[in-house]
């Protein structure tokens, strides 16, 4: 494996490129090994020859390599460690993350503290001057966000155009016009470039994290899939492009117009949703008989499918329209024209399908080579609005074959959406091949780079592991979770409630403890959801003696979370259920005071108990022959008024012998049952 | 002007008790709600929030046949919580033991080769195999690599943590040969040693030159060249002042033209005139075979020191010189 990597970096040296060693070669020419010279520079008499009667001296040349390439092959020797954090995060038990939540704040809270360095090292750049990196470093020097140039003059201009200064340069070019210079057409192009980018705004410093996370909602809030929620996407984006805004002012003043200054309006129009406006502007261009550019159409293509008003066909016939267009003002396209086009069809649903395969074709025809973002789009497109009465289309298993194996380079923003979407429907398929496959994908080569930002990770190995739960043997399935949990990814409480269900097919409950134990550490300490499962599920049968006793341990540790719980807050959170499964395991296992206690706990959080759990009381009472608990119990279930206290009574007058007091305490009970009863019972009261 | 400030100063110092008392006071007023019960007035969230607890050490899930260069695949400080060993260090203070890993400082300090087990040295070894080229089959044996290479040059690169990637120490060049290889006569041999002085190591006949005047190594390293080659040409080269040498610029002894020449052939000369046996000349005296004993006993006394051997030899020849035998 190494050597196969390898050959990549390697190239062996011809005599031209000689690193700086051989550059000392002696004069006999021959090209030096890294250590050894020959002695020709001091010996007069010709050593270099061969003598008589020795072999010839080969001197194999030497391999050049980049500059990264020794340390990729020793990073080969090694592998992920199953049991640490990422790396990111510092390796103490104390600041390791514990939840996706803790995880992303502890990031941020990294990144906040090199943003501050680098503001603080900006705002006062005198103090930051000393160099001592060699080579030089730009990146660690302060940078300058002021204009240096003061006077209005057109360097000012495209000095501030280069700061991304939007007023200032605005002002500026005003203050040109004004004072009668003329702006050369490449500034005013320039200065279009900047506002038709950033819409007119002043940029703000998070600018473009800002503008990622938006266009996530925007593609979020679609795939919600309906007319409302895009409205609000659109309000939330909140850089629409408005009429008569600078951009537009600066190109009605410009004399003379290029191609470059209408692709420039076109592309901001769209980026910022003035779609017919675009599509007027683009008739403009062509009325001046100008071309437009391989983005531009882009833009357009974009701009077709999101007007308003307009049925699939038409739009689908102007797209067409849009790509005839294309050849003939001889503008090639690119891999962004079709996964636009692909993006676009996902809007026309099922009308979309045969021309989104059309256009795979063509771009295959082409030779335009497929992102993961085309991948990504057709499976959105195929999976994403199907009903599963029609059946599931098995496009994705051809999609499959077609990519395994393949290493990608990131060509397209949307290039991290595959893996999330693929296995999603292979969740949605039921699929573990499948699974499988995409998830060899993922680990070939540097394709890991494409999974995605924290959400989308953790999405992806979810769905991951929950099909793995359902489908996989159990042995495996354990082998996974010690190696996805938790150095790869947090699992929700849902993810765990499976692996739980999938103990239980397979009957392995022991391992139940071990995993109260892990999902404590990253934070399911307070989820009622995992605790009542778990608790049913070791509650559920009885199991040999050890077992029991591990159960029981497990079942106190999670009353004492319910108990810290309680401390903290002021309502009580004790589920029912809960209270019903501890007592149980503690009186299976034998911790017969702990379970007496937890009759207390029913009465104070006015639980009611349930019959099997009072028959066990009554058998445990039995055992130990303490006829004063069982009249507890009979007590309990009287003060809930549970019909099952008939049957306890009846029983406990059976099988203990009462004292005295007792008696008269159980009749007064019964009185005051039976007088809610019929007038026969009223004999009952002989004892009184 | 020191009487306003006077008042202000104990104005400030009253102030900062007042303060100190009031901080004190405060204290137990926080201490209080975390016991109080729950039910109490709405605390901030602050203290509501648990105290951040530790995870148990990593070091519980590793499994006994984990990959370790993948735990440590590079330098990196002794983290006590992902290393499985029960280490301990540090002086036991007082029928105690040493300290354990955990928090322990002295492990922090010294230098660990986690990184370097065998395992990771082998694996290492085998990923670097490709950047490798084959050693020349002609060259197997120290004699052949001396024969076709007998210049042996030594550099050092240094690399450290740190934002630059120079160090001056990374100049230095040294350049050894064998004079054996070279190929001089024995005049030029002498004055090449009398050049070099103390860089001329005779036990191993090696030349040394270590060059650091220059700034980079590639200027060290054709300095050292154009040294080397001075020194040889020069070496060959025989000026007029050197035929004034004295015996005192002798590196080895000559006995021709000695004072022991010149002695023993006074000696014999008398030993002759007292036998009245003048028919010898110098020539003669000097070509017998006890003058050569005795000469090479006189010479290798003086060239190699005094030793059992050659005192004794010494002996042998005198006596057989002066007929004592």
């Amino acid at each position: 494996m190494a050597s196969v990597a390898s050959a990549r970096w390697l190239r062996v040296s011809c005599g031209l490129c000689v690193p700086l060693t051989a550059r000392r070669a002696g004069p006999c020419g021959r090209t030096p090994s890294s250590r050894f010279y020959s002695g020709s520079a001091a010996v007069p008499k010709d050593e270099g020859a061969d003598t008589a009667g020795t072999e010839e001296v080969v001197i194999p040349k030497k391999k050049t390599w980049d500059k990264v390439a020794v340390l990729q092959a020793l990073a080969s020797t090694v592998h992920r460690d199953t049991t640490a954090a990422p790396y990111a995060f510092q390796d103490d038990p104390y600041l390791i993350p514990t939840s996706s939540v803790e995880s992303h704040s502890f990031l941020l809270a990294k990144k906040s503290g090199e943003n501050a360095a680098k503001f603080i090292i900006n705002s006062y750049p005198k103090y930051f001057q000393k160099d001592i990196a060699e080579p030089h470093i730009p990146c660690l020097m302060p940078e300058y966000f002021e204009p240096q140039i003061e006077e209005i003059s057109e360097a000012a201009l495209q000095e501030r155009i280069k700061l991304k200064k939007v007023k200032a340069s605005v002002d500026i070019f005003d203050q040109l016009l004004q004072a009668g210079t003329t702006v050369s057409l490449e500034t005013t192009n320039s200065l279009l470039d900047l506002l038709c980018y950033y819409g007119n705004q002043e940029p703000s410093t998070n600018y473009n994290f800002q503008q990622h996370e938006q266009t996530e909602e925007l593609e979020e809030a679609e795939e919600g899939d309906n007319m409302k929620s895009k409205k609000k996407a659109g309000h939330q984006l909140g850089v629409t492009w408005r009429a008569r805004n600078h951009a537009e002012r600066i190109f009605a003043l410009m004399p003379e117009k290029n191609a470059h200054s209408y692709c420039t309006m076109i592309r901001g129009m769209v980026k910022h949703r003035a779609h017919t406006q675009a599509l007027s502007m683009y008739t403009e261009l062509l009325n001046n008989r100008l071309r437009a550019d391989v983005h531009t159409f882009n833009s357009l293509i974009e701009a077709t499918a999101l007007v308003v008003n307009a049925k699939f066909e038409e739009k689908w016939n102007n797209i067409l329209d849009l790509l005839k267009q294309m050849v003939a003002q001889n503008v090639k396209p690119n891999l962004q024209t079709f996964n636009t086009i692909l993006k676009c069809l996902r809007r026309f649903y099922a009308f979309g399908k045969l021309p989104a395969l059309q256009t795979f074709r063509e771009m295959k025809a082409i030779g335009i080579e497929p992102s993961l973002a085309t991948y990504h789009h057709i499976i959105q497109l195929f999976y994403q609005h199907e009903s599963p009465s029609k059946g599931s289309s098995l496009i994705i298993y051809d999609i499959m074959d077609e990519i395994t194996g393949k290493t990608f380079s990131p060509k397209d923003p949307d290039d991290d959406m595959f893996f999330q979407s693929a296995m999603r429907v292979c969740s949605s398929l039921r699929d573990l091949e499948l699974a499988y496959q995409v998830h060899g994908l993922l680990n070939t080569g540097d394709n890991r780079k494409f999974i995605g930002p924290d959400p989308r990770r953790n999405f992806y190995y979810s769905k991951f592991f929950s099909l793995l739960c359902l489908m996989e043997q159990i042995d495996v399935t354990l082998k996974w979770y010690k190696d996805l949990i938790p150095s790869v990814f947090f699992p929700h409480s849902q993810t765990l409630i499976d692996l739980l269900q999938a103990l239980d097919v397979a009957n392995r409950l022991e391992m139940i403890p071990q995993i109260w134990k892990d999902s404590k550490e990253y934070g399911h300490t307070f989820r009622s959801d995992l605790k009542e499962e778990i608790l049913m599920l070791m509650a559920r049968d009885q199991h040999p003696p050890e077992l029991q006793a591990a159960f029981a341990d497990c079942a106190a540790d999670i009353k004492s979370t319910y108990e810290s719980q309680d401390a903290r807050q002021t309502a009580s959170e004790w589920p029912a259920n809960s209270l019903n499964y501890i007592a149980i395991l503690f009186l299976r296992a034998g911790r017969t005071q702990e379970a007496w206690k937890m009759l207390g706990l029913f009465r104070k959080h006015n639980k009611i108990p349930r019959n099997e759990l009072l028959n066990e009381f009554m058998d445990s009472a039995k055992a130990s022959s303490s006829p004063a608990q069982a009249v507890e119990v009979v007590k309990l279930a009287n003060s809930f008024s549970l019909p099952i206290c008939e049957g306890l009574t009846q029983r406990l007058t059976a099988d203990f012998t009462l004292s005295q007091e007792q008696k008269e305490a159980l009749g007064d009970l019964t009185a005051l049952t039976s007088d809610s009863e019929s007038d026969s019972d009223s004999d009952t009261s002989k004892d009184k | 002007m020191a009487a306003p400030s006077l008042p202000a100063w104990l104005a400030l110092q009253t102030r900062a008790r007042t303060l100190r008392a009031f901080s004190t006071a405060v204290s137990p007023v926080t201490g209080a709600p975390r016991l109080s019960p729950p039910t109490t007035e709405r605390t901030s969230k602050h203290e509501r929030a648990p105290r951040r607890k530790a995870l148990p050490p990593r070091t519980e899930k590793m499994s006994v046949d984990q990959d370790w260069p993948s735990v440590y695949p590079v330098a990196a400080p002794f983290k006590p919580s992902a290393v499985p060993l029960p280490v301990r260090m540090g002086y036991p203070v007082k029928r105690g033991v040493p300290m354990a890993k955990e928090g322990n400082l002295e492990l922090l300090k010294i230098p660990n080769f986690l990184h370097l087990t065998p395992v990771a040295i082998k694996k290492h070894c085998e990923a670097l195999k490709d950047f490798c080229t084959e050693w020349p089959a002609a060259l197997d044996s120290d004699e052949k690599c001396e024969k076709h290479f007998p210049i042996e040059i030594d550099t050092a690169d240094y690399i450290s943590s740190g934002p630059s990637i120079r160090n001056p120490k990374a100049r230095v060049v040294t350049l050894r040969v064998k004079l054996s290889s070279l190929n001089l006569d024995d005049h030029a041999k002498k004055k090449l040693i009398k050049l070099v002085g103390d860089r001329y190591c005779k036990s191993t006949d090696v030349l040394t030159i270590k060059t650091d005047r220059c700034p980079l190594k590639r200027q060290n390293y054709d300095y050292a060249m154009y040294l080397l080659t001075v020194l040889y040409h020069e070496s060959w080269k025989t000026e007029e002042w050197e035929k004034k040498k004295t015996e005192a610029d002798m590196e080895e002894y000559v006995w021709k033209d000695s004072a022991s020449e010149k002695n023993i052939l006074e000696t014999l000369f008398q030993i002759k005139a007292a036998e009245k046996n003048t028919e010898l000349s110098k020539e003669e005296l000097l070509s017998t075979k006890e003058v050569e004993d005795y000469k090479n006993s006189v010479v290798s006394l003086k060239n190699e020191g005094d030793n059992e051997n050659t005192i004794s030899q010494y002996k042998e020849s005198v006596k057989r010189l002066l007929h004592l035998m």
